[in-house]
């Protein structure tokens, strides 16, 4: 589903010129289970990015679902992030001026999805995430676990072949993190294909591969067993 | 902390360029248009007020009772200054003068020197009354004899080859029209008259030696009023209340019968601002365009301070972190507040600087709009009002952000949460829309004041303004007019001429009353030579015109429709008015200005009617004709130079203050509108920097660029909306009021509202059009990054 060669990434300021990710290829197939892996500012985040088409590549292609991207126009990749692809954040993103529903309607009215159906999904899925009790809070009335569980929601309501999830559990404790990590997996089994950076070795355990990355390079790649 | 300040200053420009450039611009404008404003202010209010006995100096008015109400003027009776002299004891000094453009040029002849200059006579302690720089001669006694003269220094200067030893020196005065002169010694010399002052004259003669010429010394009575400025000086310490009791009860003693006067009196420094009255109380004047134009000034500054505000927040938002973090290692709420202000104050006196220069740089071109002489000098007045000025402003624009920002609590601004109350939100709506009021106000402003010149200039005025010049007759043309009225009519390119007493245009002669069949009307009257409705191209609804072909037994007169409604004349024609003969009824046509209804008017046959001259001049060679027309008058009147003026240029200055509140609402219009736009600016930058990483999450959900555009734009385009419907009515009263100082005016129509409407919009929409667009084409990662 996704295959990206050469890939290179250069971030300038007045002062410096950091390669932030330089000459990755890989290639994630449907359906699996992907996490990325390594210290801090090494480049994952800004992969991410730009797997979720929220960045331009300075080198390299890009392919997505078979298409190349590398250098889509905005109006295209906006098209093809919210038909296919579900964004989680470690600092969950929600927006403080929406309601838990509404934050996770967004999607589909960017979509275009009439309104009795967007009640439904938001409905359905917020019943899945079990958060459906708190659906006419805002987010600052949730704890960080009820929080990343909206985010989850939010990045599934529209179905999406592919989640990318930067450091999902980042701010959260164990338990919570454990939570959002079975709910990954489960979305992963029925089908969705989910790339995740994450620090923690517990949590990449959930994945079907490690990817490791160091100074915006791939230095290893191994499948769990 | 200076250099604390300094260093914020210069770090936030390299951070925020744009935002640094917009405040300072719409600062440095805002303070510019404010202080321009102050001087023509300032130099208003100085008017008439540097008399050193300002406080106790009083003109004297008179109210009179008619059937239409009470009618004030500034016109008495010439014995009154005597009189009140001699029995009121708290006045010190009390003079009469003739008012100000009394009479036509005066020559003054000294030797083989002729000038023109402006006359004036007045009482004996006129230069005691008043600050008139006097060079030569003693206050008491320059005009106490019939035969002095008190000469400026200009016309000493011109008539003696210099002003120095002027004094006792022989010189002729000759009223041009009629064949008035006398010899005068010179008694005194006054400086330079102040521009700021409402009187200008050249030179000053006894006011007795007027009273003389005139025949006025037997026949005065009380019962009579007269044009004549009356001006009194208290002692120190007189009560003015008493004082001004006292003197509304005086023509009551004096009157036996028609007691329907009282007098008045009226500081002589509140003359140039309040000169108008209604129904014998004081209703304002030109203090009218001071207020408005004070209140503009305010507005353009407050405007512009909330712009400054308005970015202050936005880019505050960046720096919440920071503001916590400081609060977190205690620092006061003092040292914050005190933080912004410094930087606020700081950045309103780099603005003053820019504004001086702009001010140095339009003043010329103000100065010529406004007909002043405004310039910046270093007088501690201005320097005072300046800084005032710039550190008040300063603070105004420190002062929310600086006590908004401060009073976050740690917690939530490390959190980074800046909502917004509703307070503040309201407090910046209400902005916009107060913004924009004025703007669509000055445009609609711009477009009626525009549209009832271009009127003016258009109308029918039932008489041929163009190609007509006149000139004051002197010497041989004024004693001989028939010969030399007849020898100007051969001329080439002389078309007609005429000649008359007195001025056409606004001849703001109050009428005097006729009565017939016991009605009794004021009429304005004039003197014509044969041949002036010719001249003039007034057409004759019925009758004949002058002509000498036909003698009557009395004086014939041709009178205006207006002139025949009023008295309700049948068969006007023939009729016999107090010893007139109507001989003709010429169409209506406008001797004064369109502020004023047609009334009643009578050209009177005077075949020796001389004092001016026009002359019809043939189209298409102009200047040719009119260098003819100077060579025939200097070998008609040996000596004498020919000054001309065109007709027209009278009739365009009865609009001079409308034609400058039309420009100056050009710029101010403009002004409005750029500080306004600036001000949009600020708020789609703070609205876009607020919700920058909402911006962000929606792009990342699939957000198209314009959905963002419209997330963006739509609060402020509605506010802009609000703002025209409620400008529409407001502006639609002010320009009513305004049009309805003209009897004769433009209809108001919808588009001159619904365009200028248009025009905000317009310009408002792309302002925050290309903000919006900006923001939705940021990258969101940028915007997610950071927390
Ligand atoms: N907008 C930017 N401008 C300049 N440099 C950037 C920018 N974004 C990232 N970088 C740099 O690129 C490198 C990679 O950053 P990235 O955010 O991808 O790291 P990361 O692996 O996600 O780190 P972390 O685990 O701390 O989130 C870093 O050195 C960072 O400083
Ligand atoms: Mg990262």
């Amino acid at each position: 589903m996704i295959k990206i060669e050469n890939l290179e990434k250069i971030y300038r300021t007045e002062e410096v010129q950091t390669k932030a990710l330089n000459n990755v290829s890989l290639a994630v197939k449907e359906g699996e289970f992907v996490a990325i892996m390594g210290p801090s500012g090494c480049g994952k985040s800004t992969l991410l990015n730009i797997l979720g088409l929220l960045d331009e590549p300075d080198g390299g292609s890009f392919a997505f679902a078979g298409t190349e991207v590398a250098h889509a126009p905005e109006r295209r990749r906006a098209e093809l992030r919210k038909k296919h692809i579900g964004f989680v954040f470690q600092s969950f993103n929600l927006i403080e001026e929406l309601t838990v529903a509404e934050n996770v309607e967004l999607p589909l009215i960017y979509l275009g999805v009439g309104a009795t159906e967007r009640k439904e999904k938001v409905a359905k899925v917020l019943e899945k995430m079990q958060i459906m009790h708190r659906r006419n809070h805002f987010p600052q009335q949730l704890s960080g676990g009820q929080q990343q569980r909206v985010a989850v929601a939010r990045a599934v309501v529209n179905s999406p072949s592919l989640i990318l999830a930067d450091e999902p559990t980042g701010n959260l404790d164990s338990s919570n993190g454990n939570e959002v990590m079975e709910l990954l997996t489960e979305l992963n089994e029925a089908g969705t294909t989910i790339i995740m950076v994450t620090h923690s070795e517990h949590d990449a355990r959930y994945a079907h591969r490690v990817i490791r990355l160091l100074d915006g390079q791939v230095v290893l790649e191994h499948a769990h067993v | 902390m200076l250099q604390h300040s300094l260093l914020l200053i210069y770090r936030n420009f390299k951070r925020f360029k744009t935002t640094f450039f917009i405040n300072l611009v719409g600062l440095s404008v805002g303070l510019a248009g404010a202080l321009t404003i102050y001087l023509w202010v300032h130099d208003e209010w100085s008017f008439d007020r540097y008399h050193a006995t300002t406080g106790r100096l009083f003109q004297v008015l008179e109210n009179q009772r008619t059937a239409e109400g009470i009618n004030t003027k500034y016109g008495t009776a010439p014995l009154l200054a005597e009189a009140l002299a001699e029995e009121m004891p708290e006045i010190k000094y009390a003079a009469a003068a003739t008012p100000p453009k009394f009479f036509p040029k005066f020559l003054l002849v000294a030797k083989e020197k002729i000038v023109r200059a402006d006359a004036k006579f007045a009482g004996k302690d006129f230069f005691h009354i008043f600050s008139y720089n006097l060079l030569q001669g003693d206050a008491s006694q320059v005009l106490a004899n019939k035969t002095a003269v008190v000469l400026s220094q200009e016309m000493a200067a011109a008539l003696f080859g210099t002003a120095a030893n002027a004094v006792g020196k022989t010189v002729e005065w000759q009223m041009g029209m009629a064949d008035l002169k006398q010899t005068c010694i010179v008694t005194g010399v006054f400086g330079p008259i102040p521009a700021n002052s409402t009187e200008q004259f050249d030179f000053v003669l006894s006011f007795d030696a007027f009273k003389d010429i005139m025949k006025m010394g037997e026949s005065m009575n009380w019962a009579e009023d007269g044009p004549f400025n009356t001006f009194v000086v208290l002692h120190e310490g007189a009560e003015e209340a008493q004082f001004r009791t006292k003197i509304s009860g005086l023509l009551q003693r004096k009157l036996t019968t028609n007691k329907e006067r009282a007098l008045l009196v009226q500081p002589y420094a509140d003359k140039y601002l309040h000169g108008e009255y209604t129904n014998g109380v004081p209703s304002g004047g030109r203090i009218e365009y001071v207020q408005l134009f004070s209140a503009i000034a305010v507005f353009i500054l407050v405007i512009a301070c909330i712009n400054f505000m308005n970015l202050a927040t936005a880019k505050a938002s960046r720096r919440l972190k920071e503001i916590g973090v400081k609060k977190t290692l205690g620092a006061g709420r003092f040292s914050l507040v005190a933080q912004y202000l410094a930087e606020s104050v700081l950045m309103s006196f780099i603005a003053l600087l820019i504004a001086l220069a702009l001010v140095e740089l339009l003043l010329p071109q103000f100065n010529a709009i406004t007909g002043k002489q405004l310039a910046l000098a270093f007088k501690p007045h201005l320097v005072l009002s300046a800084l005032g000025i710039t550190l008040i402003t300063g603070l105004l624009a420190g002062s929310y952000p600086a006590f908004y920002l401060s009073g976050l609590r740690p917690v939530e601004v490390l959190k980074g949460r800046l909502a917004g109350s509703v307070a503040d939100l309201w407090t910046r709506k209400g902005l916009v829309v107060f913004q924009f009021m004025l703007s669509v106000l000055f445009i609609v402003c711009v477009w009626v004041v525009q549209r009832q010149i271009a009127f003016v200039q258009s109308k029918d005025l039932g008489y041929d303004r163009n190609g007509i010049v006149y000139f004051e007759a002197a010497g041989n043309a004024a004693q001989q007019p028939k010969t030399f009225l007849a020898e100007l009519k051969r001329l080439p390119g002389v078309v007609n001429a005429s000649g008359m007493w007195g001025s056409f245009v606004a001849t703001n002669a109050s009428g005097v009353p006729m009565e017939w069949q016991g009605r009794k009307i004021p009429v304005n009257h004039l003197g014509v030579n044969y041949d002036m409705l010719e001249t003039l191209g007034i057409t004759l609804k019925e009758g004949r015109n002058f002509s000498p072909q036909f003698r009557t037994d009395s004086v014939q007169i041709i009178v205006n429709e207006a002139f025949v409604a009023s008295l309700g004349l049948q068969n006007p024609v023939g009729q016999l008015l107090e010893n007139r003969r109507i001989v003709g009824v010429a169409k209506d046509f406008h001797y004064e200005s369109l502020h004023e209804k047609v009334k009643p008017f009578i050209f009177r046959l005077e075949p020796l009617a001389a004092g001016t001259i026009l002359v019809r001049l043939a189209p298409g060679r102009e200047q040719e004709t009119i260098g003819r027309l100077q060579r025939f008058y200097s070998a008609f009147n040996p000596g004498q130079t020919l000054t001309y003026h065109f007709l027209d240029e009278d009739y365009q200055a009865q609009y001079a203050a409308e034609r400058r509140v039309g420009v100056l609402a050009q710029y101010f219009a403009g002004l409005a509108i750029l500080i306004s736009c600036l001000g949009l600016f600020g708020l789609t930058a703070f609205t876009a920097e607020r919700r920058r990483k909402e911006i962000g999450i929606r792009k990342v959900l699939g957000a198209s660029e314009f959905s963002i555009v419209y997330l963006l734009s739509s609060d402020l385009t509605k506010l802009v909306g609000v703002a025209i419907l409620l400008a529409l009515p407001v502006s639609y009263v002010v320009v009513k009021r305004w049009l309805e100082s003209f009897e004769y005016r433009i209809a108001l129509e919808a588009w001159y509202f619904l365009g200028a409407g248009l025009v905000a919009v317009s310009v408002a929409w792309l302002t925050i059009g290309a903000q919006a667009w900006k923001a939705s084409r940021a990258n969101p990662t940028l915007s997610l990054r950071d927390e």
